[in-house]
C-alpha cells in the first residue's frame, strides 16, 4: 500500500463514511482510526494521515463528530473524535447511498 | 453564513489551531512508533519509519487548515501586505495620491457636513419627526393665544418662540446675548430637560410668575460666562437692565429650534413686558415676531394636522383682527394656515445658502473627479513601469484577475488612506467656512460633528474614489502578455500605445478644470462688481453708535431730548468732524418702509406688496454731510423741522423718476396712508441716491423724514459719526466717554460700514473665494496630470529622440513634437471644456450679480490661464528631451 490514500482513491466522500463507521462503537483518536480501518479491512485499508486530518476537520466542521481533548495510552495528549446525533444520521444516509452505488457499479461491471 | 463566521473565527485562533493539529498528528506519530516497536524494530528505525510514513506534517496541516480558511479572505491579507510594500517603495508617488484624495474627499465631506448640518440632521429632541412649523414665519403673540388656547384638542401640543438679542450690562458699551422669550410648553413639548436645577414651565409664562422673572442658559453660557459653577441656580442676570433668577441650565448641544442660531438665554413671553414696559408687543395685532411649532398626535398625519387647525382658523383669525388695515383684512382671511415638517427644526440660513451650498458641492465633486483622474493616470502610469514586474508575476502563474485585484487594491489603500485623512482636513475646514458665515449681525454655528451621515458619506466616496481610479490600470493590464517582459528587454522605439488611454484621462481633467477656472473666474468678477458698487456715500470715515433708549428706562416722549443730547455729546467729542442722528442704518439688510404712497392728489393705492417698495428714513439736520451724500437741490432739515411744524420730506432722484415728479419735485406733497387717514408732507429737498438695504438692490427710492417729527421714538436711534480713519479707535474711545458721561444708563453699541458691506457679501465673498481655491486645486492637478504625461511619454521615446538628434534633427524640432502631443490634448480638453462650462452657465446665472454667466472675457481668460499651466507642464519635460545627448541614448539604449 502506498503512504497515502488520497480520497482520488476512493469514491468521493467514502472516506468521511469510513471514519463515522469507525467512531459508531467508541470515541477513537486519528491513530485509533487508522488502526481500526486497517484492521477491520483486513490491512487492504490504510489511510494516510494527509487525508485522515482534513477529512476529520470536514466533519468537524459540519458537525458530524465533535472532538475531546484526553489522553493515549502512550500518555500523550491525544483529540478524541466521537460521534455526534447529527454524525449518525448522516453515517445511516451515506450507507444507504453507498450501498446503492456499490450495487449500481457492481451490475454495471457483471452485465460487460 | 455559520461556516463563514467559524472561519472567520478560525482564522483569529489560527496559530491556536495549527498548534493543535501539530500535536494531534505527532501523537499519532508517536503511537505508530509503539506499534512498530511492538513488531520488533529497535526505537531509532521504529521512529524514523514512523515518520517518513507519516510523509510532510507541515502539508498535512496545512491541507486540514485549507477546509477551514475562508481563502479569499488570506489572499486579501497578501494583497494588502504586497501593495503597501509596492506603495512603500514609492513614497513620492503614495503622498501625492494620497494628499490629492485628502484634498478632493475632505472638501466634499467638509460642505456635506454643512449640509447635514443645516439640512439634514434631526433636532436633538425627543420625536423630532413629530413636530411641524406653522408656515410663513412669524406670527403675533393674539394668534399665538388663540392656537395655545386650543393646542391640546388640535395636536399633542404646541409652543412659540421669539429670538431677541438682549444686553447683559448695566449701561456703557453693550454686551449682547442671543436670547428668545419661549411659551410655557416649548421644554415640555420639545422634551428637553435641564442637566442643573429645572426647565420652564406653564406656571412661568402667566402674569402672575410664582417664581418671579426667570431665565434658563445654555451649557456652553453656564461655562462662558459662570465658570461652570454649581451654585449657579438662583443666582441673578441682567438683561436688558431687568434682573432675572437662573432656575436652569440645558443640555450640551441644545440651543433652541434655530439651525444655525445658539440662544443662549431663554425666557417666557410673560416677561416681555418687564422689559419693553408700555411699549410691549404681546397685545399688537400687527407685529409679526414669533414662530409656532406643533407636536402631532401620534399617528396624527401632516394633512390631519393641516386640517385640524384650518378647522378653526376662522375663530383664530376673527379673535386677532383688531389693528389690522383693511387693505391687508382679506389677503390675512383667505390664506390657508399651512404646517410643515419641522424634524430638522427651523433656519432662515437654509434658503440664504441653499443656492450656493448646491453650486459649491458640484465644484467639489467635480474636483473629486479631477483627482481621481489624476490617481488613475499615475496608477496607469505605475502599470507601465511595473510591466515587466506584472509580466513575470503572469508567467509564474499569477491569473490576470488575481493581478487586477491587486492593483485594486492598491487605489483602495490609497482612497482609504486619503479619505482618513480627508476627514480631519475636513473637521478643520468645516469649521473654517461656518466661521467665515458669522457677521456683526450674529454669530453662525453648526453642529459639524462627525455622525454616521458624515462618515458613510466620506466612505462612499473613497469607495468610489477607488473605483474610478483603479478601473483604468486595470484596463491598462489587458496590455500586459504573460513573460513578455522575458522575451523582450524592453528595448523599442515606439512604446506609447497607451499613451491614447493617459490622454483621454489628462483631457478630460483639462476640460473639468476649465469648467472650474471659468466659474472662479466669474464668482471672482461678479464678488468685485458688487464690492465696487457706487453706495452714494462715503463709509470709510463713518463710525456708527447705535443707542438704546429703551433699555434704561425713562418717559418714551423724552427720547427725542435724549438722543439729541448724546448727539451733542458725541460730536464735541475730540476727533469728531460731524455727528448725526437717523432712525435707521443703511445696509443693514432691512429698515423702516412704506407700501400705501400717494403724490399730491394721486388715488392712494391699496397695498403695494411689491418688492420696490418705498424705503424711508428719519434724520437730524447735518445727516447728509455727516454721511458724504450730497444735497442736490432745495434744503437740508433744520433745528425749526420739530413736531408741530409742518411736515417736511427730502428725497432722491430714484424717488422722483419712480413716482415721475419730473423737473419740479420741491414744495409738492407726498402722501402716505396710515390704517386709519392719512399723512402729508411737503418736499423740501433733493438728496443724491444712495443704496439702502444692500449692494445687491442698489439705490432705492428713499424719503426722508425729520427725526424731531418722529413722536414717539423708537427704542434704538442710530448716531453717526464722522471722523478720520486712521482715529477710529481713539475716537472711538472719546465718543464712549462722552456719552457715559451724559447718560451713564444708556448703552449702546460700535459698528462700522465695514461690517455692514461685510455682512451684506458674506455669499458672494464665500463663493468667490472657495471657487477660487478649487479651480486653483484643480488647475495643480490638471498640470501634475499633464507633466506626468508628457514626462512618461518623452522617457518612453529617449532612443527615438536620440536617434533623431544623432541624425540631425535641431532641439528646437524636439521640443515642437513634444509640444505639438500637448497642443492636441489641450485642445481636446478645452472644447470639451468650454462646452461644458457653456451648458453650466444656466446653473450659475442666479449666483452672480452684474456679470454675465457667459461672459466672453471670463471664458477667454480661464482658457488662457489653462494654455499656461499646459505649456509650463510640457516645456519642462520638452526642454529635457532638447538637452539629451544622442550618443549616451544610442549607447545605453
Amino acid at each position: 500500500m502506498g503512504l497515502t490514500n488520497t480520497p482520488s482513491d476512493l469514491l468521493p466522500g467514502t472516506l468521511e463514511l469510513l471514519i463515522l463507521k469507525a467512531l459508531v462503537r467508541g470515541s477513537k483518536h486519528g491513530y485509533g482510526i487508522v488502526e481500526h480501518l486497517r484492521l477491520a479491512s483486513d490491512d487492504v485499508l490504510t489511510v494516510g494521515e494527509s487525508a485522515l486530518y482534513p477529512a476529520l476537520q470536514r466533519l468537524l466542521q459540519n458537525d458530524c463528530v465533535k472532538a475531546e481533548w484526553g489522553t493515549s495510552e502512550n500518555n500523550r495528549r491525544a483529540r478524541y473524535y466521537t460521534l455526534t446525533a447529527a454524525g449518525r444520521r448522516q453515517l445511516a444516509a451515506e450507507q444507504t447511498e453507498f450501498d446503492r452505488m456499490v450495487g449500481a457499479i457492481q451490475r454495471v461491471l457483471k452485465t460487460s | 453564513m455559520k461556516t463563514f463566521l467559524r472561519g472567520l473565527l478560525h482564522l483569529l485562533r489560527r496559530s491556536r489551531h495549527d498548534a493543535d493539529l501539530r500535536e494531534e498528528i505527532e501523537t499519532h506519530r508517536a503511537l505508530r512508533q509503539a506499534a512498530l516497536e511492538q513488531d520488533g524494530l529497535d526505537p531509532f528505525s521504529a521512529e524514523w519509519a514512523s515518520r517518513r510514513a507519516m510523509g510532510n506534517v507541515t502539508l498535512a496541516v496545512e491541507d486540514a487548515r485549507e477546509v477551514w480558511i475562508w481563502r479569499a479572505l488570506d489572499q486579501l491579507w497578501q494583497d494588502i501586505r504586497i501593495a503597501i510594500r509596492g506603495l512603500r517603495k514609492n513614497p513620492v508617488f503614495t503622498f501625492v495620491t494620497i494628499a490629492t484624495l485628502a484634498l478632493g474627499i475632505g472638501a466634499n465631506t467638509a460642505l456635506f457636513s454643512i449640509f447635514n448640518g443645516l439640512i439634514l440632521r434631526p433636532l436633538p429632541v425627543r420625536e423630532p419627526a413629530r413636530l411641524a412649523l406653522l408656515l410663513d414665519g412669524s406670527w403675533s403673540y393674539l394668534v399665538w393665544s388663540e392656537i395655545k388656547a386650543r393646542d391640546k384638542d388640535l395636536f399633542d401640543g404646541a409652543f412659540a418662540w421669539a429670538n431677541e438679542t438682549f444686553d447683559l450690562s448695566r449701561g456703557g458699551q453693550s454686551d449682547f446675548v442671543e436670547a428668545a422669550h419661549v411659551s410655557g410648553r416649548y421644554f415640555e413639548l420639545l422634551g428637553v430637560s435641564a442637566v442643573r436645577g429645572r426647565v420652564l414651565n406653564e406656571a412661568d409664562d402667566t402674569a402672575a410668575m410664582p417664581d418671579g422673572p426667570v431665565a434658563v442658559i445654555s451649557h456652553r453660557f453656564w461655562r462662558s460666562h459662570f465658570a461652570g459653577a454649581e451654585d449657579v441656580i438662583g443666582r441673578q442676570i441682567t438683561l436688558q437692565r431687568k434682573s432675572f433668577t437662573i432656575v436652569g441650565v440645558l443640555p450640551p448641544g441644545f440651543f433652541g429650534v434655530d439651525v444655525g442660531r445658539m440662544t443662549d438665554v431663554m425666557l417666557t413671553f410673560a416677561a416681555e413686558p418687564l422689559m419693553r414696559g408700555e411699549e410691549s408687543i404681546l397685545p399688537a395685532a400687527g407685529a409679526s415676531w414669533l414662530n409656532i411649532v406643533a407636536r402631532r398626535k401620534p399617528g396624527q398625519t401632516l394633512e390631519q394636522a393641516n386640517a385640524a387647525l384650518r378647522g378653526v382658523q376662522p375663530q383664530i383669525r376673527a379673535a386677532t383682527m383688531g389693528g389690522i388695515s383693511p387693505a391687508r383684512v382679506e389677503r390675512y382671511l383667505t390664506r390657508p394656515l399651512t404646517l410643515v415638517d419641522a424634524a430638522t427644526g427651523r433656519s432662515p440660513l437654509r434658503s440664504r445658502f441653499e443656492k450656493p451650498l448646491i453650486a459649491m458641492v458640484a465644484a467639489v465633486a467635480l474636483l473629486l473627479l479631477v483627482a481621481c483622474t489624476n490617481i488613475a493616470s499615475l496608477l496607469m502610469a505605475r502599470v507601465l513601469a511595473r510591466h515587466r514586474e506584472l509580466s513575470v508575476r503572469m508567467a509564474l502563474g499569477g491569473s490576470r484577475g488575481r493581478l487586477a485585484r491587486l492593483l485594486f487594491t492598491e487605489s483602495l489603500i490609497v482612497a482609504i488612506a486619503g479619505a482618513a485623512l480627508g476627514l480631519l482636513f475636513a473637521q478643520w475646514s468645516g469649521a473654517l467656512l461656518v466661521s467665515q458665515l458669522s457677521t456683526w449681525e450674529g454669530d453662525v454655528s453648526l453642529p459639524l460633528a462627525i455622525d454616521w451621515r458624515v462618515l458613510g458619506f466620506s466612505v462612499a466616496l473613497a469607495c468610489a474614489s477607488a473605483i474610478v481610479a483603479g478601473v483604468a490600470p486595470a484596463l491598462g493590464l489587458r496590455s500586459v502578455a504573460a513573460g513578455e517582459a522575458l522575451k523582450d528587454a524592453g528595448r523599442g522605439l515606439t512604446g506609447d500605445r497607451r499613451f491614447a488611454v493617459r490622454g483621454t484621462l489628462v483631457a478630460a481633467q483639462i476640460a473639468i478644470s476649465l469648467m472650474l477656472v471659468t466659474a472662479a473666474g466669474l464668482f471672482l468678477r461678479s464678488f468685485t462688481s458688487l464690492a465696487r458698487m457706487p453706495l452714494g456715500f462715503v463709509p470709510e470715515p463713518l463710525l456708527i453708535a447705535e443707542v438704546d433708549l429703551q433699555a434704561s428706562g425713562g418717559p418714551i416722549e423724552q427720547r427725542g431730548e435724549r438722543a439729541e443730547r448724546l448727539r451733542a455729546a458725541a460730536a464735541s467729542a475730540p476727533g469728531v468732524k460731524a455727528a448725526a442722528l437717523s432712525r435707521v442704518s443703511l445696509l443693514t439688510g432691512g429698515g423702516w418702509w412704506a407700501n400705501r404712497v400717494a403724490i399730491d392728489d394721486g388715488a392712494m393705492p391699496v397695498e403695494d406688496v411689491s418688492a420696490n417698495r418705498l424705503w424711508r428714513n428719519a434724520t437730524s439736520p447735518g445727516w447728509f454731510d455727516t454721511m458724504g451724500t450730497p444735497l442736490i437741490s432745495g434744503r437740508d432739515f433744520t433745528d425749526a423741522d420739530r413736531a408741530g411744524a409742518p411736515l417736511v420730506a427730502i428725497v432722491n432722484p430714484a424717488f422722483v423718476k419712480r413716482y415721475q415728479l419730473g423737473q419740479q419735485p420741491l414744495g409738492r406733497t407726498i402722501r402716505i396712508g396710515l390704517p386709519n387717514g392719512e399723512r402729508r408732507y411737503e418736499i423740501v429737498g433733493i438728496a443724491g441716491d444712495s443704496v439702502y438695504t444692500s449692494q445687491h438692490d442698489g439705490m432705492m427710492a428713499t424719503m426722508y423724514v425729520p427725526l424731531a417729527q418722529i413722536a414717539p421714538l423708537g427704542g434704538t436711534v442710530i448716531l453717526t459719526i464722522n471722523a478720520d480713519r486712521s482715529r477710529r479707535v481713539a475716537v472711538q474711545r472719546e465718543v464712549a466717554a462722552a456719552l457715559a458721561r451724559t447718560e451713564p444708563a444708556t448703552s449702546f453699541v460700535f459698528r462700522t460700514f465695514d461690517q455692514f458691506i461685510d455682512a451684506r457679501v458674506t455669499q458672494e465673498r464665500l463663493i468667490a473665494m472657495l471657487s477660487t481655491f478649487f479651480g486653483a486645486l484643480a488647475l495643480l492637478l490638471a498640470g501634475i496630470g499633464l507633466y506626468g504625461i508628457v514626462a512618461q511619454a518623452v522617457r518612453s521615446r529617449e532612443s527615438e529622440i536620440g536617434l533623431r538628434l544623432a541624425l540631425g534633427a535641431q532641439p528646437g524640432g524636439i521640443v515642437r513634437l513634444v509640444f505639438h502631443r500637448v497642443g492636441i490634448l489641450v485642445a481636446i480638453g478645452l472644447t470639451i471644456g468650454f462646452a461644458a462650462s457653456y451648458w453650466a452657465a444656466k446653473f450659475v446665472g442666479p449666483l452672480l450679480f452684474h456679470i454675465d454667466s457667459r461672459d466672453p472675457a471670463t471664458f477667454a481668460a480661464a482658457a488662457g490661464v489653462l494654455v499656461a499651466a499646459g505649456l509650463l507642464a510640457a516645456w519642462l519635460p520638452a526642454r529635457r528631451a532638447a538637452r539629451l545627448d544622442p550618443a549616451r541614448v544610442l549607447r545605453e539604449g
